[in-house]
């Protein structure tokens, strides 16, 4: 176990220098993602029109929502992390990995780590400016923002998103095509995980509903208790299902692994 | 005449590769399918908050996101899937059996595949917005209906444009699969009621990159009624922006160097 996580830095200098090969598809992944915050601005200020108010949320407050999503995003959103498992799985290039003395959860922990930290720097910039140039156009609330509770929680999206991912890829045992899977759950991640409307917008009885699945801890859940939305109860109460939910995922990942190693067949050097 | 020849041709080819993974069919119909949803449920819950948003109700707003849906499912069924594949043929060195071919080279590339299953969503977004054109009460004349379909072509032409752009990129830049997030994320501009933009963003989208006039002016042509100056103008700036594109193409082109022995 001591010599797993020896390894643990290298693997994750080889994962950054694998990240940064390609600077220039990082540096424009990072700038599209901001995006999205520009055309929030602009519909959203149209939904205001006329009103302070959209159910608990003022302009200003469902833009720093946006806004601290995508910090979110860029620190737990794993990049490719899902379809390079799948690829090494149906192309049977785990031979080499299997060989060495390293757990493969342990080991694909590493190399999101490192993909995570190389997309913040990439990330850093563009991200920087939309904020900048969105608090010059709005008064963002920045200032509220509560780091005691929103950090625990961003760690626990970074633990829930790898988990579900490993287990989601994990399926390319059974699978030939696993893209269709993993494009079905991002848009139930999308649309259940508050990634584009914060789910406190939904009527009553849909919100107790949705926020008992794991997808509203991916996102609104981090970016609510960072904005401060959240009060003592409701944050320990989601985070205790929040990381319920990284712990169950993570089992389930290590079932299907070791399920799946008994299929794999692989040829050749 | 020739080239409709070879892309008939090219879609038969297609096809019968498509047609080989029909389970992958229906797959990809459902995940398409949730995306849609996942759009119109957005609506609800803004609908569920407010009665209008830039002077546009549910429905005018439904038959919004339809016809964006539908160009680009007609998009994704016809030009997408070639067209996303460029970066590839470009570090692969794959280009070079293109390019050997004499047609045109930015036609082949685009209409080299084809993916049936957005066609059924295609026809799941037709759907949706015929219920919201009854729900509306609208009858939309012939020439209205004939005007809509025309400007659904030159949507394509703009999303053909921006993406062809964008995938242009990896003449430049070794991998360049960022870019289909790119196209990803700036066609979000396109379902935005234009009533709902201003000053310098309402200006580039509308005059240089026209992702607001894709959806909005052939859903206006049905709610409201034909407006020629929009329509003109639509026509005009899609037609540019496709041509500047491939101009775009063919300037990368000339950098490309055979990855073949």
């Amino acid at each position: 176990m001591t010599a797993s996580l020896r390894a643990l830095p290298a693997v994750f200098s080889l994962g950054l220098q694998r990240q940064l090969a390609y600077r220039w598809n990082y540096f424009l992944r990072a700038s599209f993602s901001a995006l999205p915050l520009l055309v929030s601005w602009v519909f959203w200020g149209a939904v205001f029109q006329g009103r302070d108010l959209v159910g608990n949320y003022t302009f200003a407050g469902i833009l720093t929502y946006y806004a601290v999503m995508l910090v979110v995003e860029a620190v737990s959103q794993p990049s490719d992390d899902d379809f390079q498992i799948a690829t090494e799985i149906r192309e049977g290039m785990l031979n080499p990995i299997l060989l060495r003395p390293l757990p493969y959860g342990l080991y694909r922990a590493a190399l999101f780590a490192a993909g995570r930290c190389a997309y913040l720097v990439a990330a850093a910039i563009p991200v920087s400016l939309a904020l900048v140039l969105l608090s010059r156009a709005t008064d963002l609330e920045i200032g509220s923002l509560n780091l005691v509770h929103g950090l625990p929680a961003l760690l626990g999206s970074a633990l829930l998103q790898f988990s579900l991912t490993l287990c989601l890829s994990l399926c390319a045992f059974w699978l030939l095509e696993v893209s269709a899977l993993i494009f079905l759950v991002y848009a139930l991640e999308f649309l259940a995980g508050g990634h584009v409307f914060p789910l406190d917008l939904l009527p009553a009885p849909v919100f107790a509903v949705v926020r008992l699945l794991p997808f509203a801890y991916e996102y609104w859940f981090p970016t609510a208790a960072l904005c401060g939305h959240l009060n003592d109860a409701a944050w320990k109460a989601g985070l205790c299902l929040q990381y319920g939910w990284a712990f169950f995922f993570m089992v389930l990942a290590h079932f299907i692994w070791n399920a799946g190693l008994r299929r794999y067949t692989a040829a050749g050097g | 005449m020739k080239l409709l020849r070879l892309w008939l041709l090219q879609i038969r080819y297609a096809a019968t590769r498509e047609l080989m993974f029909r389970a992958s069919f229906f797959v990809w119909v459902a995940v398409e399918l949730a995306w849609f949803v996942l759009q119109l449920a957005f609506i609800g819950v803004i609908y569920h908050h407010v009665d209008q948003v830039a002077g546009w109700n549910r429905n005018q707003m439904i038959i919004l996101v339809a016809t964006n849906q539908l160009v680009i499912q007609i998009f994704t069924a016809f030009l997408m899937p070639g067209l996303s594949k460029l970066p590839e043929l470009v570090r692969t060195g794959k280009l070079d059996f293109v390019l050997l071919k004499p047609a045109p080279p930015a036609f082949l590339v685009s209409t080299s595949h084809l993916e049936i299953g957005p066609l059924a969503n295609g026809a799941i977004a037709t759907m949706v917005l015929a219920g919201a054109v009854h729900g509306l009460g609208l009858h939309p004349s012939a020439l209205e209906l004939l005007a809509y379909l025309g400007l659904i072509l030159a949507g394509l032409l703009v999303h053909y444009a921006v993406l062809m752009g964008l995938v242009s990129l990896t003449f430049w830049i070794i991998q360049a699969e960022s870019v289909l997030l790119g196209y990803y994320t700036i066609f979000h501009v396109a379902r935005i009621p234009r009533e709902a933009a201003a000053g310098w963003f309402r200006i580039v989208f509308t005059f240089a990159i026209p992702l607001l006039l894709v959806a909005n002016v052939p859903a206006s042509t049905l709610i409201r009624g034909l407006q020629p100056a929009a329509t003109l103008l639509f026509l005009l700036s899609s037609l540019l922006v496709a041509a500047f594109s491939t101009l775009f193409f063919l300037f990368g082109l000339r950098r490309y160097q055979s990855a073949s022995s």
